[in-house]
């Protein structure tokens, strides 16, 4: 132990393990991304912008009943409604400023009518508030712009929670096949 | 020679009163120290906190049970995952609910992750201050893999907002255990890295050695929890002899240090994330099946295909989100083990579907009043690697 103590203090081998520690390094693929060039890929269910869902007839689902305005933790949604024809409810503003959003996805989830979606985009930047304050023509037109296609049914499918399938057991999950072959190649 | 003995005479050598930060890149936030310093040693230290006040136990009394949960994730943001658990698991033991046994051990695993995340950042920043670049940087590439199977999990890589009153907010796929139980088994390796790198560096031992130290009695009565707790020998984990969650169902150890110096707080935090890493292997292989949600609808939104078509899951849901979930009254206290130490939260309840009351006790603020304990007296280049070694985040000490 002492002998070991006196040749680490004059040989300097923790230092020199550590070099070459680092000198592996340099050899070994970089893990990091030139940003704006190129772009990491968000992984499915990203809590990015917000958008306002269409139905299939293309009209807006939402209804205006205020749940979402009222779940949402940094209260940041606001909506006006008045009586239409047939004392139908309408949704006459939805605005969301998005500047205080915390992306916390809570009016995802308290929405019973699958009307609020969070996009997978995130990079929006600018210079002044304004366009920041999503309105709902802009909200809406953020649907057609991520949720085109099949991509809205898709979210609402994989990420409108809770689910009553979740509640149950899936077959199997305790325990994975894939794991278990691997846990066998580490002994 | 006359020259230089005037000089001399009138030369008069005071104190310095100086203020570090609330700027300074090594106080890990907004904390500001006053210090007065004769020469190079700290003669008194005063720190001042508040700069990152948000009023978030205010808010929480603002907004119900279930919508506060996302103002936690704030408290200290580099670990929020495990204040979520906290949260919900307090708001449980109010509630008188638990969990399902699967959305245990998922919260056990998220927890543990959150943990190794938060210690990454402790080591990479900690060991910057003091003046080694290289491990700052494999530590955040660690970091990263954590936070992308967050954003698997949940879609979110910092703010998760994951837990959920009675459950959590989803069950974990397969592909994110698949990629989870890749690193866990990675993890050790890089762990050794770092332990090469630091350890026995013969800089890290001078600058760490012997600094800071806090007796086990004093560091009891100072309040301290967690590793800086345990770096002076006292065997206390929260986790251990108050278990939630399931940690009563995995083995680990809780490391304890001797000299209560800095050295050996940085040794106990370096044994925690292995430990870490330990439960989340544990976990993933004890990992039963069965729902993740607890079966109580008077305190858990409804499942979403079942509200429109069921009138008293419609009801409930209107109601749990305006109006809250119907409450107990009373007090409750719950600790739980986040990185830092020991996170209490404590609510009064009077019946309705708001906190009258929360209270959070948080680690971080307890082990800011300790600073002047363990600055003064010595240089002022310990000043940081005392900083460091207390391991305090400003978003939980001002909250
Ligand atoms: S994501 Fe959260 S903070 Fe943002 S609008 Fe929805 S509920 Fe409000
Ligand atoms: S988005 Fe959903 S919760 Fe919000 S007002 Fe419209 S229908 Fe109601």
């Amino acid at each position: 132990m002492r002998a070991g103590k006196f040749i680490q203090t004059i040989f300097f081998t923790e230092i020199i393990k550590g070099m070459a520690l680092t000198l592996r390094t340099l050899f070994t693929p970089p893990v990091t991304r030139r940003y704006p060039k190129v772009k990491r890929p968000v992984k499915p269910g990203f809590r990015g912008l917000h958008a306002l869902a269409k139905n299939e007839e293309g009209k807006m689902k939402c209804v205006g009943c205020g749940l979402c305005g009222a779940y949402c933790p940094s209260q940041c949604i606001y909506i006006y409604t008045s009586e239409g024809e047939d004392h139908k409810k309408i949704v006459d503003r939805y605005e969301i400023e998005v500047l205080r959003c915390v992306y916390c996805g809570f009016c995802v989830e308290a929405c019973p009518f699958g009307a609020i979606t969070l996009s997978e985009h995130y990079e929006y930047s600018d210079y002044s508030r304004e366009p920041l304050y999503m309105t709902k023509d802009k909200l809406l037109a953020n649907w057609d712009r991520y949720f085109a296609g099949e991509k809205g049914l898709r979210y609402f499918r994989d990420f409108w929670r809770p689910k009553a399938e979740n509640f149950s057991a899936y077959e199997g999950q305790a325990m994975f096949d894939k794991v278990k072959a691997r846990r066998k190649e580490q002994k | 020679m006359e020259d230089i003995e005037q000089t001399e005479k009138t030369f008069e050598t005071k104190e310095l009163t100086i203020s570090m930060g609330p700027q300074h890149p090594a106080t890990h936030g907004v904390l500001r120290l006053l210090l007065t310093l004769a020469g190079e040693n700290v003669v008194k230290c005063t720190p001042y906190v508040g700069y990152l006040h948000r009023g978030i136990e205010k808010l929480g009394e603002n907004r119900t049970y279930l919508a506060a949960l996302p103002l936690t994730d704030r408290l200290d943001y580099i670990s929020s995952m495990n204040n979520n658990v906290g949260y919900v698991n307090a708001v449980e033991k109010l509630f008188g609910i638990e969990a399902p046994e699967r959305a245990k051990f998922i919260r056990t695993i998220v927890a543990e992750m959150g943990r190794i995340s938060s210690h990454i950042i402790w080591l990479g920043t900690h060991v910057l201050d003091i003046g080694a670049t290289t491990p700052f940087l494999y530590a955040f590439r660690e970091r990263e893999v954590i936070m992308d199977l967050f954003e698997m999990l949940c879609g979110a890589r910092l703010t998760v907002s994951y837990p959920r009153i009675g459950g959590v907010r989803n069950d974990i796929s397969q592909e994110f255990l698949d990629e989870l139980y890749d690193f866990v088994l990675d993890f050790p390796s890089k762990m050794d890295d770092y332990e090469t790198l630091v350890t026995e560096n013969r800089i890290w031992k001078d600058r760490t050695v012997g600094i800071g130290v806090i007796s086990a009695e004093e560091a009891i009565n100072w309040g301290l929890t967690g590793g800086t707790l345990r770096g002076s020998g006292v065997d206390y984990d929260v986790r251990k002899y108050a278990p939630y969650d399931a940690y009563d169902k995995v083995e680990f150890d809780v490391p304890v240090g001797t000299n209560g110096d800095c050295y050996d707080r940085y040794l106990v935090r370096m044994e925690e994330m292995r430990q870490a890493n330990r439960i989340i292997r544990q976990c993933i292989e004890k990992l039963p099946a069965g729902p993740v949600m607890a079966d109580a609808p008077k305190f858990t939104l409804p499942p979403k295909d079942m509200v429109l078509k069921d009138m008293e899951h419609l009801i409930h849901q209107f109601i749990l989100i305006t109006k809250g979930p119907t409450v107990p009254e009373g007090e409750v206290y719950m600790g739980t083990e986040v990185p830092k130490g020991e996170l209490g939260f404590y609510f009064v309840s009077d019946g309705s579907g708001r906190p009258y009351r929360m209270r959070v006790r948080a680690p971080s603020y307890v082990h800011a009043s300790v600073l002047p304990r363990l600055c003064e007296g010595g240089m002022i280049a310990d000043v940081i690697a005392n900083i460091g070694t207390i391991d305090i985040v400003l978003g939980e000490c001002d909250r």
